[in-house]
Parts: C-alpha cells; structure tokens; sequence
C-alpha cells in the first residue's frame, strides 16, 4: 500500500512535466533518405535550439499521406516533406494549412520557383532536382532524350518505371523530343511499348542502377541529380546528358498539416530547414540541393547536384495539377501498353 | 497435463487476443474492402479485376511460375533428399547444415546475388560465351527464367528438409523389397517412395507454392516491372495508385490459391494412397 501510495505520488508529481514535453513536441513526416545526415546536421540542432523534442516519422509518400488522413480529424503530424505534386493532393483533400511566410526569416532568399511552387499559399520549396540522363560516354552519345530509342542504343537502357518519381518527367522529355508531348504522356508511352523488349528494365529504384552500370548490362538511365553522385564513384565513365530539349526535374516541398496544434514551433522548424547555414551543410553533404540563393558552394559540391537560380528556371516540371490530375491514366495506359 | 478445459483455453488467451487485434482483425478490414461497393456488399472489383487483361495476364504468370518451381523442386528435392538420408550420419549432418545455411541468410541478399551471377559479365554468360554456345552475352535479368530461377533457389531448401524429413521416417526394408520383387527405379519411385512420402511432398508443395505466390522481393529485383507478378502488382496498386480495393482483391486471390493448392495437393496424397 505503501509503495503503491509513493509511486502514485511520484506520477503526480512527474505529469505536469509530461504535459509539458507534450506540448513542446514536433512530430514531422519525411523521406527515409538520408535520415542519420539528417539527424545530425538538421534535427538534433534544432532540439537544442528550440527546447523540444522531434519525433520524425519516415516512409513512401503514399503511406505518410494516408496516415495524413486517416488522422484528419486529429492530427498526429505537424509538418510533412513531400513532392511538389502530393502536397497539392493533400491540399485538394483538405490535409494542409497556408503557410505564414511572415514568420519565415529566410523566405525571401528562396528561389522564386521555392517560393510557392503550387502557387495557393500552401507548400514552400525546400530542394529541387534535374532529371536527366546517365549514360557511359565510352559506349554512346546522348545529344536528345530520342536517343535512348535508337535501334543501337535501346537494348542497353534502364527506364524508370512510371510508379517511380522519375518515370512521368523522363517521359514527358520523350515526349518532347517525339513531338508527342500530350499531358496523357501516350505518345511516350506507346513509343516505349514498342521498344519493351529491348529495354533492359523499367526499374523502380535507382538505387540499383550503379551495379547495372557496373555490370555493363545498361549504358544509359534516366536519373535524377541526387543519385549521380553514386554513378562519378565507379569504375566506369559515366557523363551527365544536356540533351537538346533541356532537363526536368523535380521540387520536393514543406507543408503543415490543417489542425494541427504545434503549427508555430512547426513554422520555426520550417524557417531552421531553409535557413542559408543548414541548406548549405546539407549540400555540401549532397544530400539535397538547395532552394536558398544564398547558399555558396564548393565546386564539388555544385557538380554533383541541381545548384543555381538559372538551373532551376531551366527545368521543365511537369506541372502538378497535371501530375494529379493524368496519375491514374498514365498508369493505366504503362500497364497497357508496357505491362504486358 | 491440464486440470481442466478452461484452464487452457486462458492459457491461450493472450496470444489469441494479440493474433486478432494485430493480424486476424487488419487482414479481415483489409480482405472486406474487395467485397465493397459503397456502402452495399459486392463482387465488382472482383469482375473489374478479371476483366483487365495485364491482370489476367500476371495472375496466370503468378499461378503458372508457382507451379513450376513446385514442380521441379519436388523433382531436384526428391533426389537431394534420397542422397541425403543415405549418408553416414556425420555426412548426413553437413549436408542437412549445408541446405539449411541459405535459409539463414536473408532473402534480399541472395536474390541480389543472382544480379551479379546472371549478369552480362556474370559466370552464367561467361561460361556461355566461352564454351562457344553464343557470340554475344545473353540476356538473363529481368526475364521469366530469372525470376524462376531466383524463386527456386530461394525456397528448394524447404522441399529437401521436408522430404528428408519424410524419407527418414520411410521404413528402410520398402525399397530392398520392391527391388527384389523385380520393380525398376521409377517403379520404386511410383509405387512406393512417392505414396510413403506423400506427407513431406504436400508440406514441402505447400510452402514452395505459396512462398512463390508470395515473395516480393524477388520476382521486383529479378522480373521488375517486365515480369510483373500478383504481389509486385499489389504493391503498385498501393504505393501509386493508392488503390487499396485492388490491393484487397490481390490479396484475396493470394489467400485462396494458398489454400487450394494445400487441400489440393491433400486431396492427390490421400487419392494416391486410397488406391
């Protein structure tokens, strides 16, 4: 009885620093790319910072918006990075909030393109890619995104599939360069069906292109900037492609979640994210490139990922109401014709 | 052992509760999606799923490489597992050390291992091109055989340790005795290791069949999406098109083919054994 009486009274006494930490914790929703960097340079710095604790949920965007809304009513996510084109999903369902860019100190360094790329209010840019081709230059010569169909080529190519991020940018480039450029993506599509037996694969992650390479079983790949890093490290020669209709790419942006109860110390930890000191060291970790223009580069760095105001302009993003709206259709068309 | 019935039963309690909150009762929320149209119960996202012919297609390949690698694990396992119980028991014991010492390694490692193996610069063509068999490296990746290949090494062990399991429990005297009685080989086989071991072929089928249904990551590192399968399939209608009916409806299907190729694969053994 005793012991039960202290123990009751050691929980009372404990809970209202509970609450406390309760209160003062950020729970936020990311990519599971590169979390120790991650935890290093961005999440235990803004602990310190800030006084609170960060719970840090990861997964594939689907799973994290589905939890999104499964947990509407009461939300347990207060900030989310996501693509450009999921946080307009999670805008159309009613999932996120406008953002206060007032309360953003860094705002106004951010590439106007980062600013508000899906332009209601409701996500700000924090890293963008090209997408281009990989390809080893002893073997070929990539001059247009055609290339990758001709006859000598072909049977040496890996192309993303179109359930991968990569897979509608690099087929809209294709469809630029057939002539064929329809937001259904059918003439990209059909031009790919067929060459499907040629392709060595339509691969769904990049990951294990560099073996491929390696392997000399694929001399070219449509991949984005934040994987190229891996492909200059092997034994190979491997060039980046400039084709003539340009490069795509595309921006992965951060939103907060409507209801949420911490939306302040979300909004500050938004502001830490894109501040020039933590989007300069996680560049020159390669892990993101920057939306900051005031981030300045070490060579290296900036050949390794999507850097400078100019480079972002020149990409040719496929829209996201576009993306949201052709989803369904382009994969329906892909298994039709490249499925089967 | 137990005082009493009830006794039991609360001894069983906690894990029947914890087996249907955290699997019996998602599995049935998720499987009861594909019965659904709106509010009313229905089998339409059953039609619509046959009516696609990608998914007629995939189900077939599904069913069809199941069956194979069934097929010809039994046959390679039934060899295997002969040679096996007929060693001296220190050989017997490195052998059963040696089949069993894939299955502790992980399924990813070993399916990423036939990437190298079949590559184009792989032993596989090496030795193709260097025998003279073709000119130029064949294709192997990302093909049907490839993902056979990889489905078959990856669930073979559980054929042999079934067999040998059943082989070991065969009386020693029942192939002497048919031999005498002037039965060849394949009658031996036929007529009495085939019935003796029946068990060990339907335990050994059933795990093969529906591991084959259900890997993932093999049939994704070695097929992807050019040897689409029903569970790389489930996973896209997941993670892209956030279509969960459909992923119900595949699921569904896993399910019933587990299960009939089980009672199926009884039913022959006892057939077998009543004649």
């Amino acid at each position: 009885m005793k012991k039960a009486l202290i123990a009751s009274a050691a929980l009372a006494a404990l809970s209202p620093l509970t609450a406390a930490a309760a209160e003062r914790t950020l729970t936020i929703s990311v990519y599971a790319f590169a979390q120790d960097d991650f935890k290093t340079l961005v999440y235990d710095p803004f602990e310190a910072k800030c006084g609170c604790k960060l719970v840090v949920e990861t997964g594939n965007s689907v799973e994290r918006l589905a939890k999104m809304e499964a947990n509407k009513a009461n939300p347990v996510v207060d900030l989310a990075a996501v693509s450009m084109a999921d946080a307009l999903a999670a805008s159309r369902a009613g999932l996120i909030d406008k953002i206060d860019t007032a309360k953003l100190a860094d705002f106004a360094k951010l590439y106007d393109v980062a600013k508000d790329p899906n332009g209601d209010g409701m996500s700000v840019g924090y890293t963008f890619y090209a997408t281009s081709i990989a390809y080893r230059s002893d073997k070929m010569k990539i001059d247009s995104w055609a290339d990758l169909l001709k006859p000598e080529y072909v049977g040496h190519v890996a192309f993303p599939n179109v359930t991968t991020n990569q897979g509608p940018p690099a087929l809209y480039m294709l469809g630029l360069a057939l002539g064929k450029d329809t937001p259904d993506l059918k003439g990209p599509i059909e031009a790919l069906g067929e060459k499907k037996d040629d392709i060595v694969t339509f691969y769904e992650k990049s990951s294990q292109l560099g073996q491929l390479m390696q392997q000399e079983e694929i001399w070219a790949a449509p991949i984005g900037r934040f994987s190229w890093a891996g492909f200059t490290k092997l034994d190979v020669p491997v060039a980046w492609a400039t084709p003539k209709e340009g490069q795509t790419g595309g921006m992965n942006v951060l939103v907060l979640t409507k209801g949420s109860k911490n939306q302040d110390l979300a909004l500050q930890f938004m502001d830490f994210w894109l501040s020039t000191e933590i989007q300069t060291k996680l560049a020159e970790k390669l892990i993101d490139s920057p939306a900051n223009s005031e981030v300045k580069l070490s060579e290296a760095a900036a050949n390794n990922l999507t850097y400078g105001e100019e480079t972002a302009k020149s990409l040719k993003l496929i829209p996201s109401a576009v993306a949201l709206d052709n989803r369904a259709g382009w994969l329906k068309t892909w298994n039709e014709k490249v499925g089967q | 052992m137990f005082q009493n019935r009830a006794e039991a039963l609360a001894l069983a309690l906690p894990a029947a509760i914890f087996a249907t909150v955290v699997f019996l009762l998602p599995v049935a929320i998720l499987l009861s999606e594909g019965f659904r149209a709106g509010s009313a119960w229905s089998l339409s996202a059953y039609a619509d799923f046959f009516s696609g012919t990608l998914n007629r297609t995939v189900f077939l390949r599904t069913f069809r490489l199941g069956l194979e690698v069934t097929a010809v694990s039994a046959v390679i396992g039934y060899a295997a597992a002969f040679a096996i119980v007929n060693l001296p028991a220190k050989g017997k014991g490195r052998m059963i050390g040696l089949v069993t010492l894939p299955l502790m390694i992980s399924p990813v490692a070993r399916t990423y291992a036939w990437i190298v193996i079949l590559g184009r610069t792989g032993i596989v063509n090496q030795a193709i091109t260097g025998l003279g068999l073709s000119a130029e490296p064949l294709r192997l990746l990302f093909t049907e055989t490839a993902v056979f290949i990889g489905l078959l090494q990856l669930f073979l062990p559980l054929m042999i340790l079934s067999l040998i399991s059943a082989l070991e429990n065969m009386p020693k005297d029942a192939i002497p005795a048919a031999r005498v009685l002037g039965a060849n080989w394949f009658q031996v086989f036929w007529k009495v290791i085939l019935p003796l071991t029946r068990e060990g072929l339907v335990v050994g089928g059933t795990l093969v069949f529906t591991g084959s249904l259900t890997a993932y990551i093999t049939p994704a590192v070695l097929g992807g999406s050019k040897v689409l399968m029903l569970e790389t399939l489930m996973y896209q209608q997941v993670s892209v098109a956030n279509d969960f009916v459909s992923a119900s409806v595949i699921a569904f299907i896993l399910i019933v083919m587990s299960f009939a190729a089980n009672i199926l694969l009884k039913r022959l053994a006892t057939a077998r054994n009543r004649r």
